[in-house]
């Protein structure tokens, strides 16, 4: 048989095309569908990586009962995240070697999604993300998908609830010096300027702080009638907390998610006692909520907080939006999860922008003798 | 008034709990002429036993107390033979090395153990503190000041006018002479480990209750206790009594009238200040080198 020239080119084209058809075939015609989640497994949060991959397996199974993805089961492939940047890099970077994987679970923290976010781009899949910065989601990396409210709306929802529910006009903002916490700070001072009752304090302290008698002075000092904070570490929060009760200070106090976390309830006890919190995840919040406290209990056996409320809720939507769309192809699921509305998440109610956030407001939750109880949930449209 | 009060007793009570680190880093370099980086992560390591025995197994708070002290006397022991012992004859570097390598295997065992999560260790008192006139006086600085007060005198009795005390001073002043005198040099090196490691001990069990037992709470401390022995005169008890209170007040006021976030840095200023215009400390003596 003589090779012709057209026969070469069309042998070369074949060649090339092939690895991408055999791929793109695998991931169509694979047994089950495969959605990577990097988590971590070790390190200094390798306790809220249980919590996370708990959510994301929880709602996976519901997926699986209901019919699972594409009619076909899907299953969960975790690597660790070692908790650092370095280590979410490498994690993703062999998920991502596995081309039969049609969309990705990253990381809660904002650090290890701006350190991953290169190589999304670079590999164009969707990837469901907690990190709350509001960046991640407005620097033109369009794969990222967030299940979690961004920063800019926990100031507001703090200085809406302090300012309109609460009727207090003079505020002392405490903040961590911090990415984190000054970014919070900022965020509440704008807002409290926005509503005409700008901060009497604005007063920022380092992390790892021993000793607060010199803020919780200032803030005696200052004569504000509330307190909104942001604190990173949960022993800082303890100390502040106990050092503001044990010095006289008794004014309201509405935190950051920090305020309600477990640990801080845990280390602070009364000192705690009567103050707000908003929060991304709170069970009394809705019928869905709900729903998720009693599922993750009865498998976990404790009580779940927004570490695994976000992935239970980022493999809900990704599993509806894959069905909706039809395909794994990522750019349709992409437009199926920019499209998702009104879906009743344990975190609230997904409406997807085009910037990929797919919540927009608070929920307000009130510290009741050491119980965490939902007061009200605050959303903004704009 | 109040307010300068106030602040007067928070800087004292904290730089009591850098000064009780400090004596530690001050004895063993007398020792041993090198500094262990791993004083911090004694006091650490106390305060997390201090979890097993009072907290996880609910043993009486004065037994656990006892039993975590003994376990640090231990450590101290291991820690000689383990870190020290085998390097006794080489220059200080690698010893220094050694230390550090010897606190980030604590760390980490103690993060293996119980993960990242700080833990709450009740103080010695019920009633958390004391409102006398315009000042809070917290219940567990008062104790912290009181034993600081109590092992300064302790110190003074021991190293002056004990046997064992005398011993360990020549030791520290010059080993070949004290072993020329009888003295056996490794016992009174491997005593100096073990005092110091419960001093280190003593110190972590008796913040817990204020700061929370957590990985990181050693190290925290023991930096500014590194600073107080330079600020006070390496190698001097009294100056790292005096440089740990002096740092406490510092950056207590430092953080009160001048600004909060830059408070560890008023601390390491003063450090600074004193590298350059007094290297050899408050009570240091100015050493001279011959050309």
């Amino acid at each position: 048989m003589k090779l012709t020239r057209r026969d070469f080119a069309a042998g070369l084209a074949a060649g090339l095309a092939a690895p991408y058809i055999i791929k793109s075939a695998r991931a169509e015609g694979a047994a089950t569908i495969k959605i990577g989640m990097c988590a971590p497994v070790t390190g200094p949060a390798a306790e809220s990586g249980r919590y996370a991959i708990q959510g994301a397996k929880i709602a996976l199974e519901a997926v699986n009962k209901a019919g699972g993805i594409l009619g076909k089961q899907a299953e969960l492939v975790i690597e660790d995240d070692q908790t650092t940047n370095p280590g979410i890099v490498l994690a993703f970077s062999k998920l991502a070697a596995q081309p039969d994987i049609v969309a990705f679970l990253g990381s809660i923290r904002s650090t290890q999604v701006h350190a991953m976010a290169p190589d999304v781009l670079k590999l164009g899949k969707p990837v469901m993300i907690g990190g709350t910065d509001p960046n991640l989601t407005h620097m033109g990396n369009q794969w990222l998908f967030r299940f979690r409210p961004n920063d800019s709306y926990s100031g507001r929802v703090i200085a809406e609830y302090g300012v309109n529910t609460l009727g207090k006009k003079k505020w002392a903002i405490l903040h961590s010096t911090d990415a984190f916490g000054t970014a919070g700070g900022k965020a509440l001072a704008a807002a409290l300027e926005k509503l005409g009752c700008p901060a009497v304090l604005d007063q920022g302290y380092a992390n790892q702080s021993q000793d607060f008698t010199p803020v919780v002075l200032a803030i005696k000092q200052s004569g504000a009638d509330i307190l909104g904070s942001y604190f990173t570490f949960e022993n800082d929060l303890g100390i502040f907390a106990r050092q503001l009760r044990q010095l006289g200070v008794n004014i309201p106090w509405v935190g950051s998610p920090s305020i309600v976390n477990i640990t801080a309830l845990k280390l602070a006890g009364p000192a705690l006692y009567n103050t707000f919190g908003v929060a991304d995840y709170a069970e009394d919040s809705s019928d869905a909520a709900k729903a998720f406290g009693k599922a993750y209990r009865d498998v976990v056996k404790v009580a779940p907080d927004n570490q695994s409320s976000w992935t239970y809720d980022a493999v809900s939507v990704l599993s509806a939006a894959i069905n909706k769309a039809g395909s794994t192809d990522p750019a349709k699921i992409r437009e199926a999860i920019l499209a998702t509305k009104k879906f009743p998440g344990a975190e609230g109610e997904y409406n997807f922008d085009q910037n990929g956030d797919g919540l927009h407001g608070y929920n307000i939750v009130k510290n009741d003798k050491g119980n965490i109880v939902f007061d009200k949930h605050i959303e903004f449209t704009d | 008034m109040d307010l300068v009060l106030q602040l007067l007793f928070t800087g004292i009570g904290i730089g009591a709990v850098y000064a009780l680190v400090a004596l530690g880093f001050v004895l063993i370099f007398r020792a041993t002429n090198v500094v262990n980086f791993a004083q911090g992560e004694f006091s650490m390591v106390a305060a997390y036993l201090m979890v097993v025995f009072a907290v996880d197994l609910g043993w009486p708070y004065w037994l656990s107390f006892l039993i975590a002290l003994g376990g640090m006397a231990l450590l101290g022991v291991i820690f000689n033979l383990g870190v020290y012992y085998p390097l006794r004859h080489r220059s200080f570097l690698p010893v220094i090395i050694a230390t550090i390598g010897a606190s980030i295997l604590l760390a980490n065992s103690v993060l293996a153990i119980y993960g990242p999560q700080p833990q709450v260790l009740q103080g010695w008192f019920e009633t958390p503190g004391i409102q006398l006139g315009p000042v809070y006086l917290d219940s567990q600085y008062l104790l912290i000041i009181a034993v600081t007060i109590a092992l300064v005198i302790f110190n003074y009795w021991f190293f002056e006018h004990t046997l064992l005390g005398k011993k360990l001073q020549a030791t520290s002043q010059d080993k070949e002479m004290a072993s020329l005198l009888g003295i056996s040099v490794s016992t009174m090196i491997m005593i100096t480990f073990i005092y110091s490691a419960v001093l280190g001990g003593l110190a972590g069990i008796l913040v817990a209750p204020v700061l929370f037992v957590s990985i990181q709470m050693g190290s925290t401390i023991a930096l500014k206790a590194f600073a107080a022995t330079i600020i006070g005169g390496f190698g001097d008890v009294a100056g790292a009594i005096i440089g740990g209170l002096a740092l406490g007040v510092i950056e207590t006021f430092g953080a009160a009238y001048i600004s909060v976030p830059y408070k560890d840095g008023f601390a390491f200023l003063v450090l600074i200040a004193f590298l350059v215009f007094r290297p050899q400390g408050i009570f240091g003596e100015r050493v001279a080198e011959k050309a």
